[in-house]
């Protein structure tokens, strides 16, 4: 019951911020809907049992991330620059609003054709009882240093990589400026 | 209510949003957004798996990685938007038809 109420809130919050990521035309409300939308998911992992993950997608994307984007919105000008709407009715050549809905409804028939036809063949899994909680972090800790070391320095690389990357590219070149 | 059906369909959700996003916005920011959504429906199909298909956590570990790609892309694209933005002044993602300055 708790969960439930829990996984509603949680896929409702996702829902209307990545809906309002889509459909607002200020780009600051973007950003902050797309943070609403962040929470949402961590919640969404909280009800399946992946704490380690609902932390780490708070900390990452809440404290890391949607700060950048609203630094670099702010950077580029602001909101007065930064205006645009959904633009696709812009694009020359894209159609009108009827070729969209005939377009929609071919592809869901078409795919809910094909996939009852391929259904057949396809090996489905049998729900079975889910096992209770428990805390993953220390197995996540585990599988770090020993199953997935090699992805764990790998992406150890990459941070750097990145991190030396993104200061050099916006460093202002000489002679400029 | 909490089953894989209704993960899986959030995360198409989110994966349609994104690509509806990075399609139709003309704005390099905005473009960047609907890349942080698509890897986040991935992130959560992984998770989903984990909890109602197989039980081992290399699902979450998997989630994690694509969490720590997803910043180290969101620092060195930014890092990209604001020198294009020093450099043409604009961020429309039509004036970017060079690749020298």
């Amino acid at each position: 019951m708790f969960e439930n109420i829990l996984f509603l809130l949680s896929a409702t919050l996702t829902i209307v911020g990545v809906v309002g990521v889509v459909f607002s035309s200020n780009l600051m409300h973007a950003c902050t809907l797309l943070l609403a939308s962040l929470f949402g998911i961590s919640g969404l992992y909280a009800v399946i049992g992946a704490d380690f993950l609902a932390a780490a997608q708070l900390v990452i994307y809440a404290g890391g991330v949607v700060i950048l984007m609203l630094f670099a919105v702010m950077l580029t000008g602001g909101t007065a620059n930064n205006n645009n709407k959904f633009g696709i009715d812009k694009i020359a050549g894209m159609g009108s609003i009827k070729t969209y809905i005939i377009a929609g409804f071919t592809v869901i028939v078409t795919s809910l054709t094909v996939l009852k036809i391929i259904a057949n063949y396809i090996k489905s899994y049998e729900a079975h009882k889910l096992p209770e909680f428990e805390s993953t972090v220390e197995k996540i800790g585990t599988l770090l240093v020993t199953d997935h070391v090699i992805s764990f320095e790998i992406s150890s690389i990459l941070l750097l990589g990145a991190l030396v990357g993104a200061a050099v590219i916006a460093r202002p070149k000489k002679g400029q400026e | 209510m909490v089953s894989l059906t209704s993960y899986l369909f959030i995360s198409f959700v989110l994966f349609v949003a994104g690509i509806a996003v990075m399609i139709a916005r003309k704005n390099i920011i905005a473009i960047m957004l609907g890349i942080e959504l698509i890897l986040n429906s991935a992130a959560l199909n992984f998770a989903a798996y984990t909890r109602f298909v197989n039980n081992n956590l290399d699902g979450h570990l998997m989630s994690l990685f694509i969490i720590v790609i997803a910043a180290a892309e969101a620092a060195v694209g930014l890092a990209i938007v604001i020198r294009f933005f020093q450099i043409r002044e604009t961020i429309h993602i039509d004036d970017a038809s060079q690749l020298q300055a």
